[in-house]
Order: structure tokens, then sequence, then C-alpha cells
């Protein structure tokens, strides 16, 4: 009795078909001329990936602007921070995400905002060593726990 | 005056790479006198500034240099090359995008070409990195630029060297050549092997400048044709080929044991991690080898104790980058590599004929697809485990160190990789991501 060997074929690969646009044969997808690539978030959201670097918060201090505990911070470095923009600074020997307060730049200090009143501004005067370290573009969170 | 334009080679180089990566996501460390440590905590293989100030050598024993330094508040780190890696990459990718032509030489250097561009134009080019890469990355960058890669080399000396140049030290005329070559010290030129150092110092040779000052003929028939080269590169002939960094043809993974070893089972845990890594490695760059070697030394030192050291190389089936194949077939060449009695001191895997996974060509009568889709969605399994859960979460039996027979709570893991001070890997786990507001809480 003869054995029947079976083999296994990929499918988990990609494999693209080149479409020859110039050939028409059989009745042609009106959808071709609709296609694009599907939305990536990577690709979409992400302008500077080597600059981007991802972290992790802690406590309610920015509850308000819509930040909980647990949330992940995207962070651009590249990104010009601007009065108003929620960033992440190293200061007090701890990394901290906080709204950019620019109003009393003149007058030689800036204010890091929390979003909660349960929360005090740190104030940073500019003859401190102080960085931003970079912006804030998007925060995401787990709704599915 | 017409601004003659020109080609020019531009060297950027991390400055103190692996120190300069912790302080990105330590900020605390920075104007602190900081190293980075060999594997096992050897010795010190990275310094800032502060501690090159303090007069801390590189390859100095970490135990030496705690008994040197007892007062100096020094900051000592494992080596992660995890983080150094993936740091070094986005720097990489970042020069890659502004210059056409790029070469990565190292894990913190890279040659760019420049054409038809002059002096003014490089330099403002070179600081233009020197400040995107330091706000993308938080990498501070030298950039040398010149005629040759030699001289680009020794421009990235000064650009180290004198804050003056904010990071940039472009040689585009004779004049500065000149200069340049005279305060260069010959043990600094790039080229000069260690092994010719001493003759040239013999002969007065001690500068750059002294050095390009004999004929190629003389360097030629005195040393050799590579140093023939370094001579015509620091007069301005650009001689260097450009090798394109081409995708690895081996991968090797080898390390000195902290102890020395003479039991079969003990130097089988050793290759089998190094035989797991360079599994690893073939996966992350979706390639596969058909041959694997195992290398296997004494310790060369201990001339009171006999010698020993060979290479194994075994060719698979099928090419492979399967944890479970590698490992099988690295202990197997260890039971024909190893003899008793003697006490080893180091030991390396080596993976070659790589070629890609798609274009594999398997051995038809060997080849079982059942099995071979098994092992690769267990290692893709096992991948993915340790990428999100920290790496080395889930190993094959043969890789487990096994505990010393010790005194109750002595017991250690003896052989275990020491890497006692080391960092996160915030660019790379979801775990270690850089924490916010962690004080607050």
């Amino acid at each position: 009795m003869g054995k029947i060997k079976l083999l296994f074929s990929k499918f988990d690969t990609p494999l693209e078909l080149k479409t020859a646009p110039e050939i028409k044969a059989g009745f042609p997808s009106t959808a071709d001329d609709y296609k694009l690539d599907a939305i990536d978030f990577n690709r979409d959201m992400i302008r500077h990936p080597e600059s981007t670097f991802y972290g992790r918060v802690y406590g309610d201090s920015m509850i308000n602007a819509g930040i909980a505990d647990g949330d992940i911070a995207v962070i651009d470095r590249l990104e010009e921070a601007k009065d108003g923009d929620i960033i992440v600074a190293f200061v007090n020997n701890e990394f901290t995400i906080k709204y950019l307060d620019l109003t009393h730049k003149e007058e030689g200090y800036i204010e890091l905002r929390p979003a909660n009143d349960a929360f005090l501004p740190i104030r940073v005067d500019l003859h401190d060593d102080f960085r931003v370290w970079g912006v804030v573009v998007w925060t995401i969170r787990n709704c599915k726990h | 005056m017409p601004v003659s334009k020109s080609t020019f080679y531009a060297v950027v180089d991390c400055d103190n790479c692996f120190v300069s990566c912790e302080r990105v996501f330590r900020p605390e460390f920075n104007h602190r006198a900081v190293v980075v440590l060999s594997n096992n905590d050897g010795c010190v293989v990275a310094r800032s500034k502060e501690a090159k100030a303090l007069g801390v050598k590189m390859g100095l024993p970490y135990y030496q240099m705690l008994q040197q330094f007892p007062d100096e508040d020094i900051v000592a780190l494992s080596s992660n090359y995890e983080l150094y890696a993936d740091m070094t990459g986005r720097v990489m990718s970042l020069v890659r995008k502004s210059a056409p032509d790029f070469m990565r030489y190292s894990i913190d250097e890279a040659f760019c070409i420049l054409r038809g561009i002059d002096g003014d134009e490089a330099k403002k080019w070179g600081e233009d990195i020197h400040s995107l890469v330091l706000r993308g990355t938080g990498m501070p960058v030298s950039i040398g630029i010149a005629a040759t890669k030699t001289l680009a080399k020794a421009a990235c000396l000064f650009a180290k060297k004198y804050p003056g140049y904010k990071s940039c030290c472009v040689i585009d005329t004779e004049e500065k050549r000149l200069k340049a070559l005279d305060l260069v010290a010959i043990e600094d030129v790039w080229g000069v092997g260690r092994r010719i150092l001493p003759r040239l110092k013999a002969l007065g040779i001690t500068t750059a400048a002294k050095f390009a000052s004999h004929t190629p003929q003389w360097i030629r028939s005195s040393f050799n044709i590579v140093t023939e080269r370094t001579w015509k590169e620091l007069n301005g002939i650009d001689c260097i080929p450009n090798e394109h960094a081409a995708p690895k043809k081996s991968i090797c993974t080898s390390r000195t044991f902290p102890k020395l070893i003479d039991d079969y089972t003990s130097l089988r845990t050793q290759v089998a991690n190094y035989a797991a890594k360079c599994a690893e490695k073939l996966r992350r760059q979706n390639s596969v080898a058909k041959t694997v070697s195992l290398f296997i030394e004494t310790n060369h030192f201990r001339e009171d104790l006999p010698q020993h050291s060979t290479m194994l190389r075994a060719t698979l089936p099928t090419p492979s980058n399967s944890t479970i194949t590698i490992v099988e077939a690295v202990s197997r060449l260890l039971r024909d590599a190893m003899r008793n009695g003697y006490f080893y001191r180091r030991a390396g895997v080596i993976v070659s004929d790589i070629t890609d996974m798609e274009g594999m060509q398997p051995d038809l009568f060997e080849y079982d697809p059942e099995s071979y889709e098994r092992l690769r969605r267990l290692d893709k399994t096992v991948d993915r485990i340790n990428k999100l859960c920290g790496s080395e979460t889930v190993v094959i039996g043969t890789r487990q160190y096994t505990r010393n027979e010790g005194k109750g709570k002595a017991a250690q893991f003896s052989t275990a990789i020491r890497r006692e001070r080391l960092s996160q890997c915030p660019t790379t786990r979801w775990s270690d991501i850089i924490p916010l507001n962690k004080g607050e809480k």
C-alpha cells in the first residue's frame, strides 16, 4: 500500500500579486482605482521613528488632560516644544509628564503644570540645567483590560 | 574669490557611545564620572569625559578601578548591548537620511561622502548633523570632514578635543592639513597598527607630520602596503575603498568564562547559550545558516596546566535558524572537541554559510516540512515571550545554568553571566519604557 506524505504550504507570509494595468481581460474591478495602502499606525502617527520613545504614566496628576495611571505616552524628541504642549522633562531626579507653561519665560522661569488641582505646578528657573526631554504626541490607553 | 567645490569624506562618531546611551535615560549621570564594564563586569570598556579626566584607563579591570580610586564617586554600569544597538541604530538612521552616500563603519561610527560642496557648506552640514542627532536621540556625535577618510578621522579628534569646533572640524585647506598633521600623535592616526608603533617611535616618528614627510617608497619597504596606504591618505590621496556594509556572512558568539571549566555538562551549558544566541541573531535578520562551528580553548597563560584548543565544524542537512537544531549540533561537536583533564577558559560558536530564509535550498532527502514547521513555530513563540517578558525568560533545558553545591543561602549560579549593574532597556521592551511621574504616586 502506498504512503501519502502531506506537504504543508506556507500561507502566513504576504505574497504581492503585481497587476499589469495595460492588459484588460475580463471585467475590471471598479474598486481598483481606489486601492490604497491600509492604515498603519507606525507610518501615519509616528513622524520621526528615530526620535520616538515610549513612557508609562504613573498616578493621576494629568487626569484632566485625559491622561491616566497606566497610560502609554508616545514621546517625540524632534518635535519643537511650544507653550501649552504636553511634554516630558527630567526634574528632581525623575521623568515627569506635564503641560509646558512659558507665560513667565521673560521673567526667567517657566512652569510645568499638572492637570489636577491636587498637585502643584513645578517652577523651573531657566538658569537651571533644564531641557525639555521630548514632546508627547499621543497617549494610548488599554480600554479592555 | 572663487569657492572650490569638491568631494569630502565625513566621519560621524558617537562621543563616549555606551556612556551616552545610558545617560539619555539616566540624566542624573550627566556631569558625573561614568564607566561601562565589559561582559561579566570584567573591565572598563567605555568612559565618560569625567572618568577620563580622573585617569581611569580603557581596559582597566573593574576590581583594580575600585582599588585605584577608592574615594572617587564613579558610576559603574554593566554593558547593555540591547540598548546600545537600538540607540546607535537610531543615530545611524538619522545620519543616513542626511547623507546620500552612507557607510556604517562600526557600532558607533559611520562615513559619509559629501559631493560638490565647499568647506563652509561641509562645516554647516556637520554642525546640523550634530544638533539633529543630539536633539533627536540625546546622543552627542562629533564630525570630522576632509578629503580622505584618514584625514577625516584626524579632524574628528580635534572636533572631540576642542569645544571651539562645535563638534565639527573640517580640514579643507593645505594649511589646515599640515597644522593637523603636526598636532596628531602617531598612535592616534587611524590605520597605524599597534604592532608597528614601537618601531615607528624608535625611528623618531612621533607625529603624523613626521610620518607623512617620509617617501612612500621608504614607508612601503620599511613597513607594509597597508601603512603606505595610510601615508597616501594623510597626504591627501584618497585610497581606502568604500566598503558598503553587507549583511553578515557569519555570526560569532564567544565568551571567556568567569572560572575555568573542566566538565562536559558545565561546558555544554555555556556553548548551548552561545548557540542559542546565534540562532536568535539569525532569526532576527531573517536568515538561515548551513555551517555550525565550535571552538574551545584552555588558558594559555597557565603554563602549569595542559593546553588544548580546537575548532570543529558541522554541516546541517538543511540550513536552519532553529535554537534546538543549532544547540543539538553544537552539543554533538562538543563531545568530540572536549578532552578530559583539561581546564577550558573560553569557547565560541560560529554560524556561517548564511543565506536568506526565502532563497533557502533544503536537502530534499532530509527535509521534513512538518518538523521544520513545528520548530519554526516553537522559536517564534519563544522569541515572542522573551521579547515581551525580557530575554531569557524561556530557554531550552540545555541552557539552564546549574546551581553550585553551596552552603545554604550561599548557593549561587556560579557561571551565569554577571551583569549586576545592568540598566533597563527602555527602547526595546515594553516592561522597561520610561517611567513618568513615578515619584508622585
